[in-house]
């Protein structure tokens, strides 16, 4: 149940990133991108450890010392989702985190 | 240890850095940082190959301190954006771990902290212990002389951005009106 849950915020993030993007608005693209990265993330963690994170702080934890390549994709990006408030996201940093994203669920099967 | 311009560092990175930069609270002397602010500046090159090689840089300077290192990567168009709020403290702070010099320097640029005070509502003997303070007194070293700050005229000085919080914090007991600006010098 948890596992389809994530699955489909995954998609809702991503599609709604895209939505964004396409109008132009890459402030919002980047966070909901960010979101969809997050909710991949946590899709394996819970594969594998039965959990999922309860906060960005844990989230970083566990991937670090578990799913290093994760965490260097959530770190990297991370920054940019915490600017998302006070700057101006540009359409290649948008581009980047898509990508990101893209990586990510195919690694982990997840169509989106 | 969180002045990482004064460690022997040996980090790995490509043609592509113009430097790297610790900027931020965690430059300051008497300073006690929660972590560490670092600018990675690139040649132009797409923003994806800038993130993945700040990760790396990352990794390696994570070996030598204990705090969070917080890593932004720029070009030098996107240091200069408009949008960019760390611009000034990064061109202002900014000491390059590269040359351990401050990053204005490579632009020919010194910067310097005027700190303007008045001491017009002291007591005369209030007066003498500020100066005493700034120029020391015998064998006691002034805060100018340890910081290689300049006494410019009576109530101006002008020190090393690093010494912001020691001048602060040594001024602000004295109760007296006092501003600092910030200025680059050719």
């Amino acid at each position: 149940m948890k596992e389809e849950i994530l699955i489909k915020t995954t998609k809702e993030y991503y599609d709604s990133g895209n939505d964004e993007f396409e109008k132009k608005r890459y402030n919002s693209s980047v966070v909901l991108y960010f979101k969809a990265l997050i909710a991949i993330s946590d899709y394996i963690i819970y594969k594998k450890t039965g959990e999922t994170p309860s906060s960005h702080t844990n989230r970083f934890r566990t991937t670090e010392k578990e799913f290093p390549e994760i965490y260097n994709l959530i770190d990297k990006d991370f920054q940019f989702y915490q600017d998302s408030y006070s700057q101006v996201m540009s359409k290649e940093l948008a581009e980047v985190i898509k990508q990101d994203v893209q990586t990510l669920a195919k690694k982990t099967q997840i169509k989106i | 240890m969180y002045k990482l311009w004064q460690k022997k560092l040996k980090l790995k990175f490509s043609n592509n850095v113009f430097d790297i930069v610790q900027f931020g609270s965690s430059t300051l002397d008497d300073s006690n940082p929660s972590d560490i602010d670092i600018a990675v500046i690139y040649q132009k090159i797409p923003l994806k190959t800038q993130l993945n090689e700040s990760q790396l840089i990352k990794k390696q300077l994570k070996l030598l301190t204990n705090l969070d290192i917080h890593i932004k990567s720029y070009d030098l168009y996107t240091l200069l954006d408009p949008s960019n709020f760390a611009k000034q403290g990064i061109l202002f702070n900014g000491i390059s771990l590269l040359d351990k010099k401050p990053l204005a320097n490579k632009f020919e640029l010194y910067p310097f902290l005027y700190i303007e005070y008045d001491l017009s509502n002291l007591l005369k003997k209030d007066k003498v212990r500020f100066h005493y303070m700034l120029k020391g007194k015998g064998k006691f070293k002034g805060l100018l002389q340890k910081n290689k700050g300049e006494l410019v005229k009576p109530g101006l000085i002008k020190i090393n951005p690093q010494n912001k919080l020691v001048f602060e914090k040594s001024i602000s007991l004295f109760n007296i009106n006092f501003k600092m600006k910030t200025i680059f010098e050719s």
